[in-house]
């Protein structure tokens, strides 16, 4: 379902909803997934984990288990190297990474549960699960704590660095003592999220192999093939000896982002020269990756009696579990998020996260400025309600607008249509449904945000892409893009058709090898159309160029005459003269004109922000955008219904409509998720959620039809004016829906998730009656 | 992965019966849509089971003598599909749908559902609350249970280890009766129950009778709340009745706190959803 | 009693024998036999995404014991239809976009042939009923709603041809 504008009349391929390159294969059941390959005299591998979130490891003897028949190699952390396992941000910049200090196995001290204690590799399954239960330990219990406010008071136990502060982050902007006393009013309120799993649908696999040349290969679900750098340090290789192949990703989310299975593939594969697949069971994935940061945002927002926001003052903690991973940046994109898409002339972030023995946190579809849209946009509501004033009419004085000074003191690169996305999200609710029964309230909320796309600019990132055509005028796009099920590889296809006058069908795209395509980087930080988008337009361009040139030469015109479309090269005005795109190619090759073309992109290099005031550039852009959902809230058990779900986003230029709303209903299900039923809970850092009967993501019968709603104002850094809709369309649903509770309730749930019991609760209290 | 065991696939109920009547009591294995997942989780070890996945003649609906009766192979799919079900048991039908997913379903079995014994099973509420009647075969013998009785403690039913359950069955829906459950879970498909409430009742000269309330995911048990169905049953029902029997079955209920939900928190939507329930049945027999 | 049995499977139309041991699934006996097309998710019947037609109905495969579907009609994603000739499903769920990273594709394709089978005119909410056990991470469902409601539309129109 989509209202889309405007009619994209002058491109041919891009801004279509064509069929997805991807589609027929996924459809029937063709394309092979990292853990659908087999190999001759594989093994299979398993990942023993420690039952206990803090604790050191007495001793650990795998005699039993080697001496089991059918088994190939077992590996416990004094068999390994005394090395790190790869835990930071990858990329081609070779920046200094910080520290996380995990062992790939656990050599003296568990930090969290289910920290890998050794790995298997045997004949066959059933073989390697025997073979974990004989494998012999003693795990002394050590003090652990599983509170971040705990963890920074002093005599708590230390998880990490001298006091479990693994990362602090400042914003300072005007003068906060200033702004406050200018407010009419102040309101504050605290908010909290909770810990949450990606839940991708495909768990971690792979499937590595030495080859010939003694070269790791390493086939695997992964959203980041350049993680080939990080296992080769860890097990102590040249960076040339590992080589990441990439297979069509069952879900990201951010959970692929770090190393999953790489490295225990790698150091398995090494040891016994046979190839090892490893796959981690739904459970194994749940204890085996990164989680969202739960985050406690405290938000003291002053005010005039016209609404003007005076100042801001917001207090962030973030649980990063047991170790760093990617807890900095989470923290970093969080506290720049914070004041949302308004303008805060004073302004003062203080973040910090926070290491525990609970599961550690990383990368999230989001990362942390989602967490941020939840208090921000909770409080706008909060503030208007204080106020007395429309809560649309209160964002509205406030709203950013294209032109201004982010709060990090540099100008917005980029078209600032919030206005118009709240507005078409809010008026595309239309009238208000009945109430479902007689215990039903109904509510509506909207939220607004902005999100960056585009990865930290001073990691200097670069991507890469080579665009060729073949004598039959068909034509070959190599990347090492991972595609993770947003149509990441079909939109380069849908840049290169576009640029070089072919069908999507004429086009063939080869990715995700960290040893034959050209690198591109990571499918993270709603980066990859930015990055790889603009390096395929630029070498599909470049291509372009070489073309028409030698087509205006035979026409006997300039090359500014000279267009391509419809598989053939013609004279703009003049249709009758041209000539097929083939005939075209053919020319080119007998001439020895280079049909294919190698591009870089660079984003926007700068140097870090001040650490002290955080002023400066984090990100090259933002994506502007709304999400609106009006709900049925049962006032008697407290269930909430979604009934109606909006997003409005400004994409920029949709390269393909029908992808941009796959990403709008996806994160509306995934933001519906996070506000209402989904949770990681540890009990003493002990995941008590341990499968999808205890996790609950939305299902078919829980998802309304959600409605989108594509704006384009063509102003982005992406190729054809595009920006980022991965993260975006994600970050404004929860709190969406948890404004839509309270404006069915009277009364807020200030904690995610908002579970019947919690809705329940706040209707008791207001009432002040004890339920 | 499953660990490893014997297994036995017989084709007849009698076969079945006698593998069952064996000295090391075997576990009968019906949809397996739980108790596979037990044995993956290491919760249960068998060392031999006997599937009843290709058992003949044991997939059936059929009215008579005034009851419905469901054969022990009949499954949760086969509920959604039957007009006798659905005009004999809506409260039954409502739970076939928010049962599980459709491919657990199409394999679990009503007999397996209360075979299973969880008090979470959401078939139970309702078929309790139709006075439903379990009928249980060994090799040498048949004995008919009525439902109420079936369990007797968490996880622990009557059924002994060379018992099958045939057949479940329950009197056709009388002149004047209404039977309705709800369930309240965390999310609205395939989700464990939170509380489950079905009501079975008649309107007769205005008053209420054969008042059934069941309860799931409150006790140790699904559970009758017998007190409070006493308060209804002889009685017309106004708001402040429904009130005080909805009040009455809070009180009789014996919750736990878990993952899901408080004990509360679950006393509470007992309140709510047996007051909502109540009310609705008379006021759709008005 | 032995614990490892030869058995012919009846899959996507075509019988293939394999030697299983009791404990083994329909799902890893399946993608052992390279029928790979069957996605294994959570083993424990939460999410679907092993869902194979036994006989029409749409079963989870990691809750199926292998030797009890011995002569059944096993059907794959891959056994309704294929590139060239693609299965009315297949077709509408490549051309909504209801596929995204398509892992969880296949079981939602059977779990909707399934209910086809008994259900040729579905509405929303026969949809959703059908589609409950399916989990899906990328597309919030919408046009996997969409994609079923075309495929039956059809599907009718092509039965009606017939």
């Amino acid at each position: 379902m989509t209202q889309q504008s405007p009619a994209n009349v002058e491109f041919r391929q891009v801004g279509k909803a064509l069929t997805r390159t991807d589609a027929p294969g996924k459809t029937t059941g063709r394309t092979p997934y990292a853990g659908d390959y087999a190999m001759p005299g594989m093994l299979h591998a398993k990942v023993l984990r420690a039952p206990a979130a803090s604790a050191r490891l007495k001793r650990i003897d795998a005699s039993k288990a080697r001496a089991l028949e059918g088994v190939a190699c077992v590996l416990t952390g004094p068999d390994l190297p005394d090395r790190l396992a790869p835990t930071d941000i990858p990329g081609q910049t070779g920046q200094k990474r910080m520290d996380t200090g995990q062992p790939i196995l656990v050599r003296d001290r568990v930090r969290y549960f289910g920290e890998p204690l050794a790995l298997i590799a045997a004949e066959t399954r059933d073989i390697a699960e025997k073979a974990m239960e004989l494998i012999d330990y003693e795990l002394e219990p050590v003090p652990g704590v599983y509170d971040p406010e705990a963890a920074l008071r002093p005599g708590a136990p230390i998880v990490q660095g001298k006091d479990n502060v693994v990362a602090s982050q400042k914003m300072r902007k005007g003068d906060i003592g200033k702004g406050f006393a200018a407010a009419d009013l102040i309101v504050e309120s605290t908010y909290t999220s909770q810990f949450i799993e990606h839940a991708f649908l495909e768990p971690e696999v792979g499937l590595a192999w030495v080859d010939e040349n003694e070269v790791i290969n390493i086939r695997v679900a992964t959203q980041v093939i350049e993680h080939f750098r990080g296992i080769a340090d860890a097990i102590g290789v040249p960076h040339n000896k590992v080589r990441i192949r990439g297979a069509m990703v069952g879900g990201g989310f951010g959970g692929k982002e770090d190393v999953t299975v790489e490295t225990y593939l790698a150091v398995l594969a090494k040891h016994t020269m046979r190839p090892v697949r490893l796959e981690f069971t739904r459970e194994d994935s749940f204890l085996g990756h990164g989680k969202r940061h739960p985050f406690r945002m405290t938000y003291k927002t002053g005010v005039k009696k016209d609404g003007t926001i005076t100042a801001l003052e917001v207090r962030m903690l973030a649980d990063a579990g047991a170790y760093v991973f990617l807890s900095p940046y989470v923290l970093l994109y969080a506290a720049v998020a914070a004041p949302g898409p308004y303008r805060v002339d004073n302004l003062f972030v203080d973040g910090k996260a926070v290491a525990t023995n609970n599961m550690f946190t990383s990368a999230f579809r989001g990362f942390g400025g989602a967490q941020a849209c939840i208090a921000y946009e909770q409080q706008m509501d909060e503030v208007a309600a204080a106020l007395g004033m429309d809560r649309i009419e209160f964002r509205r004085r406030n709203y950013l607008k294209t032109g201004e000074m982010l709060a990090t003191g540099v100008p917005i690169q980029s078209a600032v249509w919030t206005e118009e996305c709240v507005d078409r999200a809010m008026a595309a609710l239309g009238a208000p449904s009945e109430a479902p029964h007689p215990a039903a309230r109904i509510g509506r909320g909207v939220a607004a945000y902005q999100q960056s796309y585009g990865r930290i600019t001073w990691l200097h990132d670069t991507s890469e892409c080579w665009v060729g055509v073949e004598v039959d005028g068909t034509v070959v796009v190599r990347s090492g893009v991972t595609d993770i099920g947003a149509g990441q590889i079909s939109a380069l296809g849908q840049i290169a058709a576009e640029l070089l006058g072919v069908g999507l069908d004429d086009v063939v795209i080869y990715n995700s090898d960290s040893a034959v395509t050209p690198l591109a980087g990571t499918t993270t930080a709603t980066r990859a159309l930015y990055m790889t988008g603009n390096a395929c337009r630029m070498a599909a361009a470049t291509l372009r160029e070489r073309l028409v040139e030698r087509a205006a030469a035979s026409f006997g015109v300039a090359p500014g005459d000279v267009d391509m479309a419809g598989n053939r090269a013609f004279v703009i005005g003049r249709p009758d003269t041209s000539m097929p795109f083939v005939d075209l190619v053919k020319l080119c090759a007998a001439d020895g004109v280079h049909r294919s073309e190698l591009a870089i992109f660079r984003a926007p290099f700068t140097d870090p922000i001040d650490p002290e005031t955080g002023q400066g550039q984090v990100h090259p852009d933002y994506t502007y955008g709304a999400h609106a959902v009006e709900v049925a809230v049962d006032i008697e058990t407290g269930e909430v219904t979604v009934l109606k779900s909006i997003g409005a986003h400004d994409v920029g230029q949709a390269i393909n409509p029908a992808a941009v709303e796959g990403q709008i209903e996806g994160g509306a299900a995934q933001g519906q998720g996070y506000a209402l039923s989904e949770e990681m809970l540890y009990e003493e850092g002990r995941l008590v959620t341990p499968s999808f009967s205890e996790y609950l993501m939305p299902t078919s019968m829980d998802m309304p039809l959600v409605q989108s709603i594509i704006l384009e104002s063509r102003s982005g850094l992406g190729p054809f004016g595009a920006k980022g809709i991965g993260e975006p369309s994600l970050t404004p649903v929860a709190p969406a829906i948890a404004n839509a509770v309270a404006d069915a309730i009277g009364t807020r749930v200030f904690e995610l998730p908002i579970t019947p019991e919690r809705v329940v609760n706040a209707i008791g209290e207001k009432q002040g009656v004890q339920t | 992965m499953l660990g490893e065991f014997d297994l036995e696939i017989p084709d007849s109920i009698e076969e079945a019966l006698e593998l069952l009547a064996a000295d090391d009591a075997p576990a009968p294995l019906a949809g397996g849509t739980n108790m596979l997942v037990d044995m993956r989780a290491g919760g249960t070890r068998p060392e031999r089971v006997v599937s009843l996945a290709r058992l003949e003649g044991v997939r059936w609906i059929a009215e008579r003598d005034g009851r419905i009766a469901v054969g022990g192979g009949t499954t949760v799919s086969d509920l959604l599909q039957d007009e006798r079900i659905a005009e004999h048991g809506a409260s039954l039908v409502g739970a076939a749908r928010v049962f599980a997913g459709q491919m657990v379903r199409n394999t679990a079995t009503v007999a397996g559902n209360v075979a299973y014994g969880s008090p979470a099973a959401d078939l139970v509420p309702p078929l309790m609350a139709l006075d439903a009647g379990v009928t249980l075969m060994s090799k040498s013998a048949s004995r008919t249970v009525p439902l109420a009785d079936y369990f007797t403690g968490y996880r622990q039913t009557v059924r002994k280890p060379d018992e099958l359950i045939a057949e479940i069955s329950w009197p056709k829906r009388g002149a004047g009766m209404a039977d309705l459950f709800y369930k309240l879970a965390r999310r609205k498909g395939d989700a464990i129950t939170v509380t489950g409430v079905a009501v079975s009742l008649a309107l007769a000269g205005g008053k209420c009778a054969g008042v059934r309330i069941a309860l799931g995911a409150v006790a140790p048990v699904v559970m009758r709340a017998r007190k409070a169905e006493a308060m209804l049953d002889g009685q017309a029902p106004d708001a402040a009745l429904i009130e005080a029997a909805a009040r009455q079955a809070a009180q009789e209920c014996d919750p736990i706190d878990d993952v899901r939900a408080s004990a509360e928190y679950r006393r509470h939507t007992v309140h709510m959803l047996v007051r909502r329930l109540v009310g609705q049945a008379v006021e759709h027999l008005r | 009693m032995a614990r490892e049995k030869t058995l012919t499977l009846k899959i996507n139309g075509r019988r293939e024998t394999a030697t299983l041991p009791s404990h083994r699934t329909l799902l890893e006996a399946l993608r052992g036999m390279g029928h790979v097309e069957v996605k294994s998710g959570c083993e424990k019947g939460d999410c679907g995404a092993c869902a194979v037609l036994v006989d029409g109905a749409a079963v989870d495969s990691c809750l199926t014991l292998a030797w009890t579907v011995e002569g059944r009609a096993i059907t794959t994603v891959a056994g309704l239809g294929d590139a060239d000739s693609p299965h009315p499903l297949q077709q509408a769920f490549a051309d909504t976009g209801a596929a995204q990273c398509g892992y969880c594709t296949p079981g939602l394709i059977v779990a909707a042939q399934s209910m086809l089978n008994d259900n040729p005119d579905p509405d929303e909410d026969d949809i959703r009923l059908a589609l409950g056990g399916n989990l899906c991470r990328c597309t919030g469902y919408t046009k996997v709603f969409e994609a079923v409601g075309q495929a039956a539309m059809a599907m009718k129109a092509r039965g009606g041809d017939s």
